[in-house]
């Protein structure tokens, strides 16, 4: 008799299954969301790991030392491992560097108790260098899995797989990957052009991704979206530097007029048009 | 001594007649080798992220096995009513309360060993190093936290009637002290008035286990932590688990056996 019931309950059950599948397949297809059982558990709150995640990326960028919720932040802004991957001529520190004075959250102790607790936990401010970057991957890819449209996360995962680690191939399937889930993201393409141009050594290739990437800025600054004035800048510039390397002075002349409208560095700027007015008046 | 000795050998022979640790440690291994197996951007030298949930699963497990290991020791005895021709031996209730500490925390010793050698087996198998001073530092200082959570546990054991109540307490102190315990001078400045004031007697009262937690040193291969203060918390810790077991024989010399 026991066994008939078990019997029925398993038929039942392959019977809910068959039943089940189809549904559960077309609600996927509707939301567009991958099949993952961990995104289809958090749901929306995917969002939250996903800054959670790349904020892990930070803490294993400096560590180990952070501020944890109880630490005061002396100004809130973009994390040290955003800035480094957004600052081609590069910002971060040294291992084992000095902190500096904006980077003491931890203040003066208040008591004996936490001037002696400071002695489990690392009170010096560092950057990973070099292949040692390679530590933050995980979070940055966890990151990504959980809110595919962070285009922080891939642009910044790209600068280091493409700088410190030397992987331009995966940079560029990450960036892909990216780019995927936001086809009109002007920040990844400047850092595709980036893979192509100092890595693969293809600046027509590069050249044609960032002029890609300014059609998308300008359509979105023309769509009211305003989009980042720096990245435009930036794109800016890589064209401007991709002319310097290929000797083309009018293109050159047209990239540098457009990159003095743009930048705050128009003493500058206004210089080095002058000295391209003169050559190609020559 | 003897006495302690024998009864503290009874409670080791428990932890590994008790299938606990061997799930603990099997779970440990189990998922820290699945997360191992993932490979970040055809990278096989990422190694932190691993030694981190290695390191966690290790604090949870070791908990776990304190807590309920010493929450059932006085309770147990009680109910079976073998305490009475144990405490008949003649064997004091102080030395049955040490002789359960020095087993409980015994058995974690021996249950931290082997965690961290798996843990020292997985880094070394990606970073080819077995630096062991600063392993044996947080083994240690591991297992120097454990001996006051034994010591709170036996301490609540005899304060509680069943040991379910005394773990789910005891863990939430534990846990309340690792996350908050550090910062709670910080609170109460912010605080100000009478609370503030309340909230700094109890910063300066609870035991600081947030101090033994050294993780980030192992995770990011960090430099030593200086011997002296090694020492300075071995000390705090032993004398934070001395009050508690005192605290404990006072409890426990003035209360009926017979539940």
């Amino acid at each position: 008799m026991i066994r008939l019931a078990l019997l029925l309950v398993f038929v039942c059950c392959f019977t809910l299954a068959t039943q089940l599948a189809p549904v559960f397949e077309s609600f996927q297809a509707r939301s567009g969301r991958s099949g993952s059982p961990l995104l289809v558990l958090v749901g929306d709150s995917r969002r939250l790991f996903a800054n959670q995640f790349f904020v892990m990326a930070d803490v294993y960028f400096h560590s180990g030392y952070y501020p944890t919720i109880f630490d005061a932040r002396k100004k809130e802004g973009p994390s040290h491992l955003d800035v480094a991957s957004h600052e081609e001529a590069g910002g971060s520190k040294a291992e084992h560097e000095e902190p500096d004075e904006d980077d003491q959250f931890l203040g003066k102790p208040k008591d004996w108790i936490e001037q002696f607790g400071r002695n489990f936990f690392p009170t010096v401010h560092t950057h990973l260098q070099g292949p040692n970057a390679r530590e933050i991957m995980p979070w940055l890819k966890l990151s990504a899995e959980m809110d595919p449209k962070r285009i922080d996360t891939y642009v910044t995962a790209a600068y280091w797989l493409r700088t410190s680690l030397d992987k331009p191939d995966e940079a560029e399937q990450f960036l892909r990957e990216g780019l995927r889930a936001s086809p009109d993201s002007h920040e990844i393409l400047l850092e595709l052009g980036r893979v192509y141009f100092y890595n693969k050594k293809n600046p027509r290739a590069a050249r044609n991704i960032w002029e890609l990437a300014l059609d998308n800025w300008r359509r979105q600054n023309l769509a009211g979206e305003k989009p980042d004035p720096n990245v435009q800048e930036q794109i800016l510039g890589e064209l401007v530097r991709d002319d310097q390397q290929s000797g083309n002075l009018r293109q050159l002349l047209a990239d540098l007029e457009e990159l003095a409208k743009a930048s705050p560095r128009k003493g500058t700027l206004d210089k080095e048009i002058q000295d391209v007015k003169a050559k190609l008046a020559h | 001594m003897n006495n302690v000795l024998a009864l503290a050998g009874v409670v080791i022979k428990e932890l590994y007649r008790r299938k606990d640790f061997y799930v603990l440690f099997i779970l440990t291994a189990l998922i820290t080798m699945v997360l191992g197996s993932v490979k970040f951007f055809n990278d096989d030298r990422i190694v932190r992220y691993l030694k981190d949930a290695c390191l966690l699963l290790i604090w949870i497990s070791s908990l776990v096995i304190a807590v309920t290991t010493t929450a059932r020791q006085i309770p147990a005895e009680r109910e079976s009513r073998t305490i009475l021709p144990l405490l008949a031996k003649p064997v004091s209730r102080a030395q049955l309360i040490v002789g359960k500490f020095l087993g409980c925390w015994l058995a974690c010793g021996l249950a931290l060993i082997v965690f961290y050698f798996f843990f020292g087996a997985i880094t070394a198998s990606r970073e080819h190093a077995w630096p062991l001073g600063i392993y044996f530092q947080a083994l240690w200082l591991h297992w120097i936290c454990l001996g006051i959570v034994v010591a709170l546990v036996l301490f609540g054991s005899v304060v509680f009637t069943a040991p379910s109540s005394n773990a789910t307490v005891c863990f939430i102190i534990v846990t309340g002290i690792m996350f908050c315990g550090g910062h709670l001078n910080g609170v109460a400045i912010h605080m100000g008035g009478i609370s503030g004031t309340i909230l700094y007697a109890i910063y300066y009262s609870i035991p600081h286990l947030e101090w033994y937690d050294v993780r980030d040193f192992l995770i990011h291969n960090w430099a030593l932590i200086s011997w002296a203060v090694c020492a300075g918390a071995t000390l705090y810790g032993l004398l934070y688990s001395a009050l508690l077991l005192g605290a404990t024989w006072l409890v426990f010399r003035g209360k009926t056996l017979t539940l």
